[in-house]
C-alpha cells in the first residue's frame, strides 16, 4: 500500500486502466460461468429456500404455471412429523457419512501410506485401486448389490454386532451395513487414495531423516510428523467424500428426493424443504470436518521418554565401537 | 549328550544370526506384510468384478448347482446374447456415447475459459470467485434441481407461445444439461475448472508478454498459447468429463427421462428383461438365473469404460493429482 501511495498520479492513471482493462478481459473469459453459476446455481439455491415454505401446486392457467401459496414452516412439520419415511432415511443417511466417511479416510489413508513405498507393481496396484473411479454408477451399483456382489460376508450372527444391537439397534445396523459392503467403502477410496499419495510425496524426506537421527519411532514419526503434515490433504479428502457418498443409490435420502421430484403431485414445495434439510446437514457434516481437520498445526517436537533416550544413547555408544563393514550390514 | 550340546550350540548360533539379522529380516517382514495387506485390499476391490464376471459366464445348470463357486463348469455366452438384446446394445451405446462425448466438450470448453481467467488475471472479486466455484462443489445438486426444472419448463412455454408451436420440447431432450454443461454446471464442473486452473497456472507469464508485444489480443493468446500448451489437460478433462457423464444418471433422469443411454438402460434392465425374455425370467423361478443376465448385462455396460481407462490409465491418475488442491 505504501508503495502505491507514492505513485504519481499519471502512473497511478495508467496502473487504474490496466487493471480495468485486466478486469474487463477476465469476466470476459468468466461470463459464461458466471451466467452459468447466477441462474443454475446461485439463484436456484435461494429459490429452493423460498419454496420450502410455499405450496407449491401445478396449475397451467398461473403465470409461471404453478400456483404459490405462503404456509410457513407447514412443508418441514410435514417432513419431519407427517412423511413416515423422511426422518428414518435421514437417520440412515447420517449414519452412512458418519460410518463411511472416517473408514473411507483410515483406509485411503492407509494405501496411500501403503502405495508411497518402494514396492513393485505399484503402478499396478494404483491402476486397481482407480478403477472405481471409472466404472462406479449409481445403476451399477444397484446391480451388483441385487446380485449380491457386493457382501463379502454375512456378519449378522457376529457376536460383536449382537452385543452392540442391544444398546443401539441403528448403530449396529449401520456397523453391519459397512463391514457388510466393505467392498463399498473401498470402492469410494479412489480419489482420496491419490491425494493422500499426492500430499505424502510433498513431506520433505529429510524431516523424516532428523526424526530418525534424533531416535523417534515409525509410529512417532506417523503422528508427529506425518499426520500433521497430511492434514489439509484429510480435510480436502473428507469434504470429497462426504459430498461423493450423497451422491450415490446407497444414501436413501437421494432416491426419496428423486421420487419426490418425479411425481410433482406430491407437492414441489415439500420436496424443497426435504432437500434444504439434506443440504443442511451436508453443510454441517463439511463444518464438523473442517473443525477438526481445518486447524492446520506445525510439525510437532519428537519428544523422547527417558528410557529412549538411554536406549538411543547406548545404541550411539554401541555404534560408535563397532567397525565401519558391521554398520553397512546392519544397515 | 555331546550331540546334545552341538545341537545346543547350533540353536544358540541361529539365534545370534538372527539377531545380528534382525533389521534384514525385520525389512523383509515389513516388506512382505505390505505386499500381503496390498493383494488382500485388492482383492476386495474386484472381489465385485471376479463375482459378476464369473457369473455372467455361468450356464443355467452352473448357477443353480452348490458346488460351483467362481469358475463355471461350462461356459457359456447366452447370458451376454440376452442381455445384449435387453440393452439394445448398439442404440444404447451410440446414444451413450454421443450424449457423454458433448456434454464433456461443453465441459471442457467452459472450464478452460474458467480456469484461464482465474490463472491469467488478477480482476475484482477473484478471491470471491473462486471460493464460490469450491461451494458450487460442495452444496448437493437435488437442492437446485427443482428450480432448475421450473424455469426450463416455463422457458419450454415460452418458446412455445413465441414460435407458436406446441411441439417444442426442451424437457425430455438432450438441450437442458447441454445449456448447464455449457455453462459451467455440469457434473463436477468444479475439478475440471480446478484441473484447468492449476495447469495454466504453470504456464510463465513470459510467454504471454511476448505475445502481447507481438500485437496479440487476450483471445488469441488464450488460443495460440495457453490451448496449444494444455493438449494433454485437455485430454485429462475430456477423460474425466466424458466417464462422469456416463455414469451419471439422477440429473439426466430428471431432463431426459426416456433416454436410452447404456447405464440408463443397465437401471431399467428388470423390467425391459421382463418384456423381452418372460420366459426365461420364470425358467426354474431361481432369482439366481437372472443374476446371470444382470451381470452380463453389467459387464457389458462397463466394457466401454474398461477400454477407455486402460487406454488412458495414466491420464486419469495424473489428472487427479494436477488438480493440485492437495497443495494449497
Amino acid at each position: 500500500m505504501a508503495r502505491k501511495r507514492k505513485l504519481s498520479d499519471k502512473a497511478l492513471m495508467k496502473q487504474l486502466q490496466r487493471s480495468t482493462h485486466q478486469n474487463l478481459q477476465a469476466f470476459l473469459f468468466l461470463i459464461p460461468w458466471l451466467i452459468g453459476f447466477t441462474i443454475f446455481s446461485l439463484v436456484p439455491f435461494i429459490l429452493t429456500f423460498v419454496l420450502s415454505f410455499q405450496n407449491v401446486t401445478v396449475d397451467y392457467t398461473a403465470p409461471f404455471g404453478y400456483n404459490f401459496e405462503p404456509i410457513g414452516f407447514a412443508n418441514y412439520a410435514v417432513a419431519f412429523f407427517g412423511n413416515e419415511y423422511f426422518v428414518p432415511n435421514l437417520i440412515s443417511f447420517i449414519m452412512l457419512e458418519l460410518t463411511y466417511v472416517p473408514a473411507i479416510m483410515i483406509i485411503s489413508f492407509i494405501i496411500g501410506i501403503l502405495l508411497n513405498r518402494d514396492i513393485k507393481f505399484r503402478s499396478g496396484f494404483r491402476t486397481i485401486f482407480f478403477l472405481p473411479v471409472i466404472v462406479l454408477s449409481s445403476t451399477v451399483l444397484d446391480q451388483l448389490y441385487s446380485a449380491g456382489g457386493i457382501t463379502l460376508s454375512d456378519f449378522s450372527g457376529n457376536i460383536v454386532f449382537s452385543t452392540v444391537m442391544q444398546y443401539s439397534e441403528r448403530t449396529a445396523e449401520a456397523l453391519l451395513s459397512l463391514f457388510e459392503n466393505f467392498t463399498m467403502v473401498l470402492w469410494f477410496t479412489g480419489i482420496p487414495v491419490i491425494l493422500f499419495i499426492n500430499g505424502l510425496q510433498k513431506i520433505n524426506v529429510q524431516l523424516y531423516e532428523a526424526a530418525k537421527i534424533d531416535g523417534a519411532t515409525t509410529w512417532q514419526i506417523l503422528w508427529k510428523i506425518t499426520v500433521p503434515i497430511i492434514k489439509p490433504t484429510a480435510l480436502i479428502v473428507s469434504i470429497f467424500t462426504i459430498v461423493q457418498i450423497g451422491m450415490f443409490n446407497v444414501n436413501p435420502l437421494l432416491v426419496q428426493i428423486r421420487d419426490a421430484m418425479y411425481n410433482s403431485a406430491a407437492g414441489l414445495g415439500l420436496t424443497s424443504a426435504y432437500t434444504w434439510v439434506y443440504t443442511l446437514v451436508v453443510l454441517a457434516f463439511v463444518g464438523i470436518a473442517m473443525f477438526l481437520l481445518g486447524r492446520s498445526d506445525k510439525v510437532k517436537n519428537v519428544k523422547l521418554t527417558s528410557i529412549q533416550r538411554r536406549q538411543f544413547e547406548m545404541l550411539k555408544a554401541r555404534r560408535d565401537q563397532t567397525t565401519e563393514s558391521e554398520v553397512v550390514a546392519n544397515g | 549328550m555331546a550331540k546334545l550340546k552341538a545341537l545346543y550350540q547350533k540353536v544358540v548360533d541361529f539365534g545370534k544370526l538372527i539377531i545380528r539379522k534382525r533389521r534384514v529380516i525385520e525389512r523383509y517382514a515389513a516388506q512382505i506384510l505390505v505386499y500381503a495387506l496390498l493383494i488382500t485390499v485388492s482383492y476386495v476391490f474386484l472381489f465385485p468384478l471376479i463375482k459378476m464376471i464369473s457369473l455372467s459366464f455361468m450356464s443355467q445348470t452352473d448357477l443353480i448347482d452348490p458346488e460351483i463357486d467362481y469358475i463355471p463348469k461350462d461356459f457359456t455366452f447366452s447370458n451376454f446374447r440376452v442381455s445384449f438384446i435387453v440393452l439394445d446394445a448398439w442404440n444404447s451405446l451410440w446414444n451413450s456415447f454421443w450424449f457423454s462425448g458433448l456434454l464433456a466438450v461443453s465441459q471442457v470448453i467452459v472450464s478452460a475459459l474458467t480456469g484461464f481467467a482465474f490463472a491469467r488475471y488478477n480482476f475484482k472479486f477473484k478471491r470471491l470467485l473462486f471460493i464460490l466455484i469450491l461451494i458450487s462443489f460442495i452444496i448437493p445438486v437435488p437442492v437446485m434441481l427443482i428450480p432448475r426444472l421450473m424455469m426450463f419448463g416455463n422457458l419450454q412455454d415460452f418458446f412455445r407461445d413465441f414460435f407458436a408451436n406446441p411441439d417444442i420440447r426442451l424437457i425430455g431432450t438432450p438441450t437442458p444439461q447441454i445449456i448447464m454443461a455449457f455453462l459451467g454446471q455440469g457434473v463436477n464442473s468444479a475439478i475440471l475448472i480446478l484441473i484447468f486452473f492449476n495447469f495454466f497456472r504453470m504456464i510463465p507469464t513470459v510467454l504471454y508478454e511476448a505475445a502481447k508485444i507481438d500485437g496479440a489480443n487476450a483471445f488469441q493468446q488464450f488460443w495460440h498459447i495457453t490451448i496449444k500448451i494444455s493438449l494433454s489437460t485437455i485430454v485429462v478433462v475430456f477423460l474425466f468429463s466424458f466417464v462422469w457423464n456416463w455414469n451419471e444418471t439422477y440429473i439426466t433422469g430428471l431432463f431426459y427421462k426416456d433416454f436410452q443411454s447404456l447405464t440408463a438402460q443397465l437401471g431399467r434392465f428388470d423390467n425391459g428383461f421382463r418384456s423381452a425374455a418372460p420366459d426365461s425370467a420364470n425358467q426354474g423361478g431361481e432369482a439366481r438365473v437372472t443374476e446371470a443376465y444382470k451381470m452380463a448385462a453389467t459387464l457389458l455396460s462397463m466394457i466401454p469404460l474398461f477400454v477407455i481407462y486402460f487406454i488412458a490409465q495414466k491420464q486419469f491418475v495424473e489428472g487427479i493429482e494436477q488438480t493440485g488442491i492437495t497443495g494449497e
